[in-house]
């Protein structure tokens, strides 16, 4: 697509040119050094702001995280993140005798991108000795299952946009009422659905069932299973549903718009042309239509897993680290719910726990209301590569079904 | 049935059990043809758009019943908590719905409201609801405003002179730069939300008890315009004809001339549509407000403020579903007053796409 309107931006260049030359061809030369100077000055001027921004905000931030993601720092235990940073290239001893990669465990760079992938939680009452299992493993595990609301929106977002672009009246309405979901914010949309899904709510009564659909059971379990028999990829699943349907159901207005404006630009005499040659309504739905869409769906597929894969907000507005129901019986995220983002927020930013001094030991430094910034960056740049992979690989398959 | 036809060749033909008629006879009257009848195109037509309807009507109660639901919850009574528990078990309207009474004092209908707008929000010396002293719900709503209103309306102006530059004028780099801007969109917030915050913290935006600076930090970075926004301002920019820019250049206007009386003027749709839009998702961003604003900051955001009368109302849902319902409601009339210019420029980047 990108490289489609570069082309167009090419060729308009290139038509500016050949134009311009027309025009100079009689004007004398320093004439065309002025007009281009002044292009090159205000085309940087434009620039600017956005530029300046982006690499403040987007790349500086992203290479620091990278080289913080190595350290120690902890921005209430060490100041201004710039000096550190500057002592990470001299060499240079804090005032407690360290430097950047220190500790009293002595140095080690790699020791965040350890604890990521060794941090454990109990996934139930630690005093019922139940083993521990891996907390990135949980909630990234968490993270791809929620991605299966994808696929049901597509499909659901398709047949909607099928039908709306029909010669109906009341398109418009309907398009408007199908996108009010999208401009909601997320809160108030889960503290209605909270409600909704209550045991005794809209949903259950409808049911007819009992559905323990948030609180925990008696025993501390999420819905519907034994508590230490059940493995924890079954805890929580029926919880983890909620989270789907709300999110099929937050973002159908969008993808259906997205459909829609694809479906118009499909090519009507082609259509009319299988009609004639007496293709049946759903042939030339799959061998006409679905062709001519099929760079809108790349498109609304790629930008969905790169946005669910960063999904926090609304698993932690259900179910808050803070309450401890099932699964964060250590204070951490609830490892039966939580997205991989919970954990930046939560070893990062949120100032609960202390990785402890297994991990990091400044004698006594660190306090429990210590948070590591550089952690959170840790676990920020695994995100930011398994991302990174994700799209490639769909880039990968696209390029694979097109030839 | 005047459009349907019997096909009396094939039942001279051929004999047809009674129910291969009936079901053909039904078929028919659905409009579509067996071998006992003929359908008709134009009944098959009707029958086929009254079932989108049907389709379509269904959908849409499903997509405004739980706005419904949030707007009815609003007005349960909900002044102690074994009432407010029969929330939870409205489907239309609360059983219990105000106004209503507790012992001789008359609540009014507004209870909740008159709940959020007064007690809810309102830190004081000595209240325990997590509010900085001299927070108010009021304060929630200036700072929505503030966090949407001044970076939305800074930011769509620098944005769409970037896209200007980048769409309008020929200078040296710019394919490279748009490649490098636009592969910061690849760069996953989450993963860069700490540095942002130390980077912050550095620039002073979050010091002293209660970061009074702290407006700066949803502000200030959204001044220097959106990669995304940029993007769509360009490809609407293409759209024009580059003429008009040659022929003001001709006439010895600057770039900066034409930005500011060509480019801004012809290509408002396309940012008033960008800028209401971003508008709505700063007016909606929990995230940052979670990150980058302490609790017990006077700049908390109402999303944000809003999960904290949750935390501290936990039983009593009247008060948190007016707070719901007085974050939707700003958002839900200004998209209904400029439904169609918006929906209009998310149609023009899907076909763009």
């Amino acid at each position: 697509m990108t490289e489609n309107t570069t082309t167009a931006a090419e060729r308009e260049t290139a038509a500016e040119q050949t134009a311009a030359e027309a025009a100079v061809a009689v004007r004398p030369k320093r004439h065309i050094n002025q007009q281009k100077l002044q292009d090159n000055l205000w085309g940087w001027a434009f620039c600017l702001p956005l530029i300046v921004g982006t690499v403040l905000f987007i790349y500086i931030a992203l290479v620091m995280a990278l080289l913080l993601s190595f350290t120690t720092y902890s921005s209430s235990i060490h100041g201004d993140v710039w000096a550190f940073l500057g002592r990470m290239f001299t060499g240079e001893e804090d005032r407690f005798g360290f430097t950047v990669f220190e500790d009293l465990n002595g140095a080690d760079p790699f020791r965040w991108y350890r604890f990521v992938f060794t941090d454990t939680a109990f996934a139930s009452r630690p005093s019922e000795s139940f083993s521990k299992i891996s907390t990135m493993g949980a909630t990234l595990f968490n993270t791809v299952f929620y991605l299966v609301g994808i696929p049901i929106g597509m499909v659901l977002s398709m047949f909607l946009a099928v039908c709306m672009s029909r010669d109906i009246k009341g398109g418009n309405f309907f398009r408007v009422i199908y996108y009010l979901p999208c401009v909601a914010s997320t809160v108030s949309i889960v503290y209605t659905f909270r409600n909704l899904f209550n045991n005794s709510g809209v949903i259950n009564t409808l049911l007819n069932a009992q559905i323990n659909w948030f609180a925990p059971e008696a025993d501390g379990s999420m819905y519907g299973v034994a508590q230490g028999v059940d493995p924890f990829w079954v805890q929580g699943t029926v919880n983890k549903c909620i989270v789907i349907i709300m999110n099929v159901w937050k973002g159908l207005g969008g993808t259906i718009i997205l459909y829609i404006a694809g479906l118009s630009g499909v090519n009507a005499s082609t259509k009319e042309a299988a009609q004639i040659d007496g293709a049946n309504g759903w042939q030339i739905f799959w061998k006409v239509t679905m062709p001519d869409l099929y760079p809108v769906i790349f498109y609304n597929i790629v930008t969905s897993v790169i946005g669910g894969m960063q999904i926090y907000a609304e698993p932690e507005l259900f179910w808050p680290t803070a309450t401890g129901i099932g699964g964060s019986y250590d204070g951490k995220p609830n490892l039966f719910t939580s997205g991989y983002v919970s954990l930046i927020w939560f070893w990062g930013l949120s100032a609960t726990t202390a990785p402890g001094n297994a991990t990091v030991d400044f004698d006594k430094l660190a306090s429990a209301q210590t948070s590591y910034q550089s952690l959170g960056a840790a676990y920020g740049m695994i995100l930011a590569v398994i991302i990174f992979v994700l799209t490639l690989f769909q880039f990968w398959l696209d390029k694979r079904n097109n030839s | 049935m005047e459009n349907v036809q019997t096909n009396p060749a094939s039942e001279e033909k051929k004999e047809y059990s009674s129910f291969r008629y009936a079901v053909g006879a039904i078929l028919a009257f659905f409009g579509f043809s067996s071998k006992t009848h003929r359908g008709s195109k134009k009944r098959a037509k009707l029958v086929a758009d009254i079932a989108t309807y049907v389709v379509l009507l269904l959908g849409g109660f499903l997509m405004v019943y739980p706005f419904w639901w949030m707007i009815a919850s609003s007005f349960a009574n909900t002044s102690d908590t074994t009432l407010s528990g029969q929330v939870a078990t409205m489907v239309w309207w609360p059983t219990n719905a105000l106004p209503a009474s507790t012992g001789t004092v008359d609540m009014g209908l507004f209870y909740n409201y008159r709940i959020l707008f007064t007690e809810a929000m309102a830190g004081t010396a000595t209240s325990s609801n997590g509010f900085a002293i001299g927070y108010t719900y009021w304060r929630s709503i200036i700072n929505n405003l503030l966090y949407s209103i001044v970076p939305v309306v800074v930011g769509v102006i620098t944005s769409a002179s970037a896209a200007f530059a980048f769409a309008k004028i020929n200078w040296k780099g710019r394919d490279v730069v748009f490649m490098f801007l636009l592969a910061a969109i690849m760069v996953p917030g989450p993963s860069i939300m700490t540095t942002q915050y130390v980077m912050y913290v550095s620039f002073g935006w979050l010091a002293g008890a209660g970061a009074p600076n702290a407006w700066m930090t949803l502000t200030i970075p959204g001044m220097f315009g959106a990669i995304m926004t940029a993007f769509f301002i360009r490809q609407f920019l293409y759209g024009l004809p580059t003429s008009i820019v040659e022929a003001a250049k001709i006439d010895g206007a600057g770039y900066f001339r034409i930005f500011c009386s060509f480019i801004l003027p012809l290509a408002m749709p396309a940012i008033v549509a960008q800028g209401l839009l971003s508008f709505m998702g700063c007016w909606n961003n929990y995230m940052g407000s979670l990150i980058f604003i302490p609790e017990n900051s006077l700049w908390v955001n109402l999303p944000h403020a809003m999960t904290i009368v949750n935390e501290h109302y936990p039983s009593n849902v009247g008060p948190v579903m007016a707070g719901a319902v007085m974050s939707v409601l700003p958002i839900i009339i200004l998209f209904a007053a400029f439904q169609k210019l918006i929906i209009g420029s998310l149609m023009l980047t899907g076909s763009k796409e």
